[in-house]
């Protein structure tokens, strides 16, 4: 039964490895799908099983907690929105020329890597292995984000794959030192790196060395998460990729770098305190959200906002995790499942009003709702979700953040970040509703629909809507990741 | 091996490491810069070869060949494959810092790395980890690299010096991180590389050169 | 202390007064040689000299008493660091004095005298000469007392003699990373602060390119052999002193014998002959850099120094 969580790795494994054979088909495609729903399937057969504690499998390769759970169920649930929107937007881009068979057979390819790589990054036990799948995913997602192979998407590659690989070397050093720190408390060498035996030793690593391997991994794991100061990559890499990997980097890859950041600060936080990572997640959230809201202010390219949307939201769940009560914990895994559902939502709606208008100016979009009512619907109610209007989840997540805030004496910082995202709310909805609403200029192009982007759309509605309805058996799930990871009440 | 033999080898080993990123900074012809890439593998996979060698162990010596055929021969040979085919870009044209300045920023960064590693130092006096400081100052140094430099394969150099800098520090302070993650990590570096190698063709080809600076299309 | 070694430290300066001029002729001789030209012999400078000092006194008008006695402060620093650095013995009677800081401001004292006899003249020349001369010193002296401070680490001193006695008690730690990082930068600033190629050409008086040359230009007659006697010293005794710190088997101890003295005198007279051919040799393949590079190579050298500090410190072998 534990081998369950081998799952989530060997599902899109196998979808790679029939694509990388047969190339782009629909066969692929429709494996591809069944693959991240599996992922999915695994995660919510995961759940009741975690509640007790971490699930081990392969030797102690493998882990599964509550939180590893969280993970597997939006990994689950956006990748299955995106691989299946996959199929409708790539046969476009097919149509439309701008992209050939080879390009899309490394596409067929790529995405499933792309997913089982962030999948071992959740599952794995051995931090080492945890850095290696998160560095994974950048080599993987390097090609879907120069996928169109214009000049802008090679730029936006090249500067992905060098922050994002710079970043994560300085993860890699701080584990290098954890490692080390670890060796000295006694630690066998072949488990030093092992979370479980990590959290056992916390007490007796070396304080200074751990402070600054601590550092390291901040910024490292910070920098795939898009958070300052290596945030510079996202708005560039969100723009230029397909909209599935968009939704998918967006609303799964971010959060999955900061579930990394998460895990090390569970053990960091045992051996110095929780003061050092508060203070610093502190920092970088606030920078990441202010940046973040003052590009929105000024942003002209609808791509690039909901870049810019995703590191604002990034921002604020740094600054829950700096917290750190149970109440912001959990608050910050429901807020990563809607942001990632929502994110899906409008990514697919900006794709295909990208291609409909081969623009992604937000000047050159004007009348969607009345142009094609499910597109226009998507988006919107994305947009809703992700500035936090009710009944929408995001809703409930920053209400009970700004409790934690307030409940943790960071009074001071709630405000800072109310002003924040009061402000990215305004630029939000002003440049949206000029999207949706009013009249269609009379030459404008008609808004294609694929049927399986269609499919996806709706479920992703019903999804947002569901989840803010009533987060269901979710709730437990989050109170016991945030047990798990030893937040305090 | 004596220890005295051995704590000079691993002190010089350290130190050319070092002195092979403090050329980097200074020369800017892109072949010979290359060069000295493979030189500082050499001497990256001299520290667990020594280490190997003084503990009668195998498994560093073996480790120690293979980053030699890795750093010091592999990816020098396919970066060097993506600067021979363009002549005109033989030579990182106008970096964003003077050499004399750079130079003297790599005396400060080398400064800074001896007072970052005082804590890694105060936990265990061996002589492989008081070589420390050395690694940490090519970090450092190779992340100013990164951002003074404008060539494509000036940035790739500087990030394989970045990874040389950390694989280093794990020889010396720990003898290696256990084997899955050193292989991962190397597959992972050889794939960089390789995605790196790639699309600076793909930009050549799409910009007819691979000066950074003509990447200004996308910005805020 | 010995007679013997006041001998020693009086035969040294003699030495010095009289071999200078023969290393400098030695060193354009290799070059005409390997130029394939016949050259003007191992003692024309000497003739130069002689000819020069002969002459009338002309001294420029305008110039004050900074252009008249500068010839004489250089030509003297020089002297005394050749007094008190253990070129032929250790424990001269200046010992006490012959520490790294003393010798370094003696080197500087000599250079600002002709930078400001330079500014003396009034003439374009002068001052142009006097202003790149002083922008390579600002490099070079920390330099030297970076590289020297590096050799220093091992002897626990400052003072030139221990350094040389600790090298010589130590054999092995010539070949240690501090110490062939120190001798690199060590050549590198040599060459600076006498004014060869590639940082400046002492046989050109092109008016883009002189350094040296172009400071001392007004000067002529026995002040001009003065001058060039002084350069030619300061080669002399710098080359010495790079020899004595790597290589200093052969120079006799704090209390020698009149053999040892001479043993010393013949080492040192072989050790800087064969400096002197290396660098002529070099100097026939290499063109001089320009000037604005110059700080290049110069804060290059001041890295290596840096580092040669540091790898000596930190890389020490604990004591334990």
């Amino acid at each position: 039964m534990s081998y369950l969580l081998l799952v989530p790795i060997l599902a899109p494994l196998v979808a790679a490895g029939l694509a990388a054979l047969l190339g782009w088909r629909r066969l692929t495609a429709y494996v591809t799908l069944a693959a991240a729903f599996a992922v999915l399937l695994s995660g919510a057969i995961l759940v009741h099983r975690v509640e007790s504690g971490a699930v081990f499998a392969v030797g102690h390769l493998l882990r599964a907690d509550s939180l590893t759970v969280t993970m597997l169920l939006v990994m689950g649930t956006v990748g299955t929105l995106a691989t299946w929107a996959s199929v409708g937007y790539i046969d476009a881009e097919l149509r439309d020329g701008h992209t050939d068979r080879a390009g899309a057979h490394l596409y067929a390819v790529l995405l499933p890597l792309f997913l089982a790589a962030m999948a071992l990054a959740v599952v794995a036990n051995n931090i080492g292995v945890m850095w290696v799948a998160i560095e994974a995913t950048t080599v993987a997602t390097a090609f879907l984000v120069g996928h169109r192979r214009t000049r802008a998407a090679f730029e936006a590659a090249w500067k992905y794959v060098v922050i994002c690989s710079v970043g994560i070397a300085l993860a890699l050093l701080g584990t290098v030192l954890l490692y080390f720190v670890s060796l000295h408390a006694g630690a066998s060498s072949a488990h030093a790196l092992d979370i479980d035996t990590l959290l056992n030793n916390a007490a007796q690593l070396d304080p200074d060395v751990t402070r600054l391997a601590a550092g390291l991994l901040l910024l490292g794991y910070g920098a795939k998460a898009g958070l300052v100061p290596f945030h510079t990559w996202l708005a560039d890499a969100h723009s230029q990729a397909p909209a599935p990997v968009s939704a998918l980097m967006s609303g799964v890859l971010l959060s999955v770098a900061f579930a990394s950041l998460l895990r090390v600060k569970s053990v960091v936080d045992l051996t110095l305190g929780t003061g050092f990572l508060r203070a610093g997640l502190l920092v970088v959230g606030l920078l990441t959200v202010l940046i973040a809201a003052s590009l929105l202010v000024v942003q002209t390219d609808f791509k690039r906002m909901l870049a810019y949307s995703s590191m604002e939201n990034m921002g604020l769940v740094a600054i829950a995790a700096a917290a750190g009560t149970k109440l912001a914990i959990a608050a910050l895994l429901l807020h990563v499942l809607a942001h990632g559902i929502g994110k899906s939502l409008v990514f697919l709606a900006a794709g295909q009003l990208q291609a409909a208008h081969d623009s992604t100016a937000i000047s050159a979009v004007t009348g969607v709702l009345t142009r094609s009512r499910l597109v226009g619907v998507a988006f919107a109610v994305g947009l809703a979700v992700l500035i936090g209007l009710p009944p929408f989840a995001m809703f409930a997540s920053e209400l009970s953040i700004a409790r934690a805030l307030a409940g943790a004496n960071l009074g001071w910082v709630l405000g800072a970040t109310l002003l924040l995202l009061t402000i990215a709310f305004a630029s939000l909805v002003r440049n949206g509703s000029r999207m949706l609403l009013g009249p269609p200029q009379p030459d404008a192009p008609t808004i294609a629909l694929p049927g399986t982007v269609a499919a996806a759309m709706v479920t992703g509605i019903i999804l947002s809507l569901a989840l803010g309805l009533s987060a269901g058996p979710l709730t437990a799930l989050f109170q016991s990741a945030a047990t798990q990871l030893g937040a305090s009440s | 091996m004596s220890l005295a033999t051995y704590t000079g080898v691993l002190d010089l080993t350290a130190g050319a490491f070092l002195l092979a990123a403090v050329l980097i900074v200074w020369r800017r012809e892109l072949r010979s810069i290359v060069h000295l890439l493979a030189w500082q593998g050499v001497a990256l996979a001299a520290i667990p070869l020594t280490e190997g060698l003084y503990e009668g162990n195998p498994g560093p010596v073996i480790v120690g060949l293979v980053v030699l055929v890795l750093r010091a021969g592999v990816l020098p040979v396919l970066l060097l494959r993506a600067v021979g085919t363009a002549d005109a870009e033989r030579r990182e044209s106008t970096p964003l810092v003077n050499t004399t300045s750079s130079l003297l920023i790599t005396a400060a960064l080398t400064m800074l790395a001896y007072a970052v590693t005082r804590p890694i130092i105060a936990l265990d006096q061996a002589a492989a980890t008081r070589a420390v400081p050395a690694a940490f100052a090519v970090i450092l140094i190779a992340l100013f690299v990164m951002v003074s430099r404008r060539r494509a394969l000036s940035q790739a150099v500087g990030f394989l010096m970045l990874d040389n800098g950390i694989t280093a520090t794990a020889f010396l302070i720990t003898g290696g991180v256990p084997l899955i993650v050193e292989l991962g990590a190397s597959m992972d570096v050889l794939f960089a590389v390789f995605v790196l190698g790639l699309l600076t063709g793909h930009m050549r080809r799409a910009f007819g050169g691979t000066d950074l600076d003509q990447l200004r299309e996308l910005r805020d | 202390m010995s007679a013997l070694s006041i001998v020693a430290a009086v035969l040294q300066v003699v030495v010095v007064l009289v071999g200078a001029p023969f290393v400098v002729g030695g060193m354009r001789q290799v070059r005409a040689r390997l130029e394939g030209r016949a050259g003007g012999g191992v003692g024309q400078p000497w003739r130069d000299l002689r000819k020069q000092l002969r002459k009338q006194q002309v001294t420029p008008r305008g110039t004050t008493l900074v252009f008249a006695v500068a010839p004489a402060i250089a030509a003297g620093t020089t002297l005394l660091i050749a007094a008190i650095l253990p070129i032929f013995a250790l424990g001269s009677p200046l010992d006490s004095v012959a520490d790294l800081f003393g010798v370094v401001g003696l080197l500087f004292l000599g250079t600002v005298a002709l930078t400001l006899a330079g500014l003396d003249t009034g003439t374009a020349f002068g001052g142009m000469g006097s202003s790149r001369e002083i922008t390579i010193a600002a490099l070079v002296e920390p330099t030297i007392l970076l590289a020297v401070f590096a050799l220093s680490i091992p002897g626990q001193s400052a003072n030139l003699s221990a350094i040389v006695s600790a090298t010589l008690d130590n054999p092995g730690q010539v070949f240690s990373l501090g110490s062939v990082l120190a001798f690199v930068a060590l050549v590198i600033v040599i060459i600076a602060e006498t004014g060869r190629l590639p940082v400046d050409n002492p046989s050109t008086h092109l008016e883009l390119t002189m350094i040296h040359e172009a400071m001392v230009l007004e000067y002529a007659g026995p002040k001009l052999a003065l001058v060039e006697w002084a350069s030619g010293m300061r080669l002399t005794v710098l080359l010495a002193l790079l020899a004595n710190l790597f290589l200093p088997w052969g120079i006799a101890g704090a209390d020698p014998s009149l053999l040892a003295v001479l043993i010393g005198v013949v080492a040192i007279a072989v050790k800087v002959s064969v400096l002197a051919g290396l660098l002529a040799a070099g100097e026939v393949f290499i063109a001089k850099l320009r000037y604005f590079r110059v700080p290049e190579l110069l804060s290059g050298s001041f890295l290596l120094a840096l580092l040669a500090v540091t790898a000596s410190y930190f890389l020490a072998t604990p004591t334990r």
